[in-house]
């Protein structure tokens, strides 16, 4: 659980829909200096829902904000489908979507106009526009001024301008920040589709329990590094051992007949916790040897807040905010 | 790029500021031309009687009073010529004259040039303000930075969007130009005189409009080249104000030999071809008095467009720089 060294994805760079390798941003305050991103290794692969994990404050959206040429970086190298960004991004920007935090239109225009204005600007057909309103769920509410618009319906707005594009690659910057609990699991839905799609989703969050949900790869960043990147299970499996919850009617007598058996037991609450990588059949088998039979037997991950917590342990990071 | 403009240009039109400040200079066009009304129409029968009357008296104080009058004045003329030998006072004119009475009939000719000179400022405020907020407005909401993630070629957008604010007023300008310049002369051609119009005339003013016009576009170009630098309406409004006040208004008045660099002398000069302005010199003669002497001075119309075509292509260019560079967050 305390190892903190960096795996990563074994693809090679023509596979990857991201990839970038010592990016490096600095920004100057009354402080002094604050390095945002320190020399971020990331490798997000083609296909599927990458979640891009870190604490407020980690360099995600400053990532995300050099991927997409809003900022410069100060060093290091960034790649889009394998073109060398920002020099080359005007080539790919056409197969990237992105929602750079919260959603930022013109106020007093309607969600429609938004779209009219931005599908224009990329010489889309006009009825595209229509299209992603009714895809996104907002067909009703086109004509309404942007500004009247629930948080929920901004953020809609802002998956109906990234599909404007019919994009290869979605970059979501904390799409579910301040939605209500069905305005998530609709953001979270949409992302799960366009990774089954074929499409390569990027998600960056704080919360864990969302990219654990949503994710099929990623990478936890801290301090504008990357600590761990894979596949989501391959991460969990990397750092934390699975431990059993053992249910039996004498605790007691199971413990010593467990521990006889060179397993690690401990006793928690009316229950029994067997550490390691276990199999639960091997548990079960010798207890029904002693005529004591299991009534209940639940294995346990490490969810990603221990991986975390682990990864950063070293590092002096603040805790990541409480899954929704 | 052609593609860009033209969004941009529907995005400026689609802008309630734009509305609204199109609206706001077709009403002070209307003031402008119930002006030229008021200017333009003849006494009423009761004013033009009651200035006869006054005119009578005048004349009955003058049989009276006119031969010592004229004495007085040509004593206090050589009082003055004791201190300035060239001293002269208009005594022989001191007899009541018709002409002086009642109002004089205006002239097309003498008033079109100061309508025109007039309306160039509230589309060139107009144009500023309309570019200002057009761009900036993109920085205060935060829509830039997902302009830019759709078209992130940078230059391409700083143009388009420049291009917008001048193009997009061009028509604005020339109608309400024309809108002015159209009333005046039916207001003028109904209740004065339109005499010596020639096609000369027309020609000068044509030209004057010509170049209103490019005043207003550069003035939309530097609005919104200010837009990109503040990235906020309000704080370009705020130094526009400020520098009016403080530096035309205060310093401007204060400092004689800083005249030539003022906006609104140069505005003039390059609006009328040229543009006068009185500069004072001051000294004290042998005798040690001190006076003062009111200097009529030029600035010539090659000063006025080359000093705010710098002024224009240095905002634009520092504007440019900084937004190829500057993080858009």
């Amino acid at each position: 659980m305390t190892t903190s060294t960096t795996t990563s994805t074994t693809s090679s760079a023509g596979e990857l829909a991201i990839s970038t390798r010592g990016l490096r941003k600095t920004y100057r305050n009354r402080k002094g200096r604050h390095v945002a991103v320190a020399g971020l290794d990331l490798d997000v692969p083609l296909g599927g829902v990458h979640g891009f994990l870190g604490p407020n404050g980690s360099g995600k959206t400053t990532t995300i904000r050099m991927l997409l040429g809003l900022i410069r970086a100060d060093a290091g190298t960034m790649q889009i489908f394998g073109s060398e960004v920002p020099k080359h991004l005007p080539e790919v920007v056409g197969r990237v979507g992105a929602i750079v935090e919260s959603p930022k239109f013109f106020p007093a225009f309607s969600g429609r106009k938004n779209l009219q204005l931005l599908a224009e600007a990329i010489d889309r057909p006009r009825d595209i526009v229509d299209q992603v309103l009714e895809q996104s769920g907002l067909g009703g509410r086109g004509k309404d001024r942007y500004k009247t618009y629930s948080l929920g319906m901004k953020q809609r707005l802002a998956i109906a301008a990234t599909l404007l594009k019919e994009p290869d690659l979605l970059i979501f910057d904390e799409p579910t920040n301040g939605l209500d609990p069905a305005g998530i699991r609709e953001i979270r839905n949409t992302m799960r589709s366009l990774g089954e799609q074929g499409k390569t989703v990027l998600v960056s969050s704080h919360i864990l329990d969302e990219v654990e949900q949503v994710a099929d790869t990623v990478s936890i960043i801290g301090h504008g590094r990357l600590l761990a990147s894979g596949r989501v299970a391959d991460v969990i499996g990397d750092q934390a051992a699975t431990s059993l919850r053992v249910g039996v009617a004498d605790p007691v007598g199971a413990q010593r007949i467990l521990c006889d058996s060179g397993l690690l037991v401990r006793p928690e609450g009316g229950l029994l916790v067997v550490e390691g990588a276990i199999d639960g059949a091997q548990v079960t088998k010798l207890l029904a040897a002693h005529n004591l039979f299991v009534n209940e037997l639940i294995p346990m991950r490490a969810d990603l807040e221990s991986v975390f917590l682990a990864l950063t342990a070293d590092e002096g990071l603040e805790t990541v905010g409480a899954a929704r | 790029m052609m593609r860009l403009t033209r969004v941009e240009l529907r995005r400026l039109f689609s802008r309630r500021l734009t509305t609204i400040a199109m609206l706001g200079a077709l009403v002070v066009t209307g003031l402008m031309l119930f002006g030229t009304f008021q200017e333009a129409k003849p006494l009423s029968a009761p004013e033009q009687a009651a200035q006869q009357a006054q005119f009578d008296q005048a004349k009955k104080d003058w049989a009276v009073n006119g031969e010592q009058q004229v004495k007085d004045c040509l004593v206090a003329q050589s009082e003055q010529q004791k201190i300035d030998p060239k001293a002269t006072f208009p005594c022989d004119q001191m007899a009541p004259n018709v002409a002086n009475w009642g109002k004089p009939v205006a002239k097309f000719t003498e008033m079109m040039p100061n309508i025109l000179l007039a309306g160039s400022y509230l589309l060139a405020f107009v144009a500023f303000l309309v570019g200002a907020g057009f761009v900036a407005a993109e920085f205060s909401s935060g829509s830039m930075a997902n302009w830019l993630t759709f078209e992130p070629r940078r230059m391409r957008v700083y143009v388009s969007k420049l291009g917008a604010a001048g193009l997009g007023l061009i028509p604005v300008t020339v109608a309400l130009l024309g809108l002015l310049t159209a009333g005046s002369w039916l207001i003028v051609s109904h209740l004065a005189s339109t005499a010596g119009t020639t096609a000369k005339v027309w020609g000068d003013l044509a030209l004057m409009g010509g170049r209103a016009v490019a005043l207003a576009v550069a003035a939309a170009a530097a609005g919104a080249a200010m837009g990109v630098l503040l990235r906020h309406t309000a704080a370009v409004l705020g130094i526009a104000v400020g520098y009016l006040v403080l530096v035309e208004g205060v310093f401007g008045q204060a400092l004689q030999g800083a005249r030539p660099w003022l906006l609104q002398l140069n505005f003039n000069a390059w609006l009328q071809h040229g543009a006068t302005y009185f500069s004072q010199t001051c000294k004290t003669d042998a005798q040690g008095n001190y006076s003062c002497q009111g200097v009529e001075k030029v600035l010539s119309f090659g000063h006025g467009s080359a000093y705010l075509g710098l002024l224009v292509v240095l905002t634009v260019g520092v504007a440019a720089l900084v937004f190829r560079r500057r993080d858009v967050s």
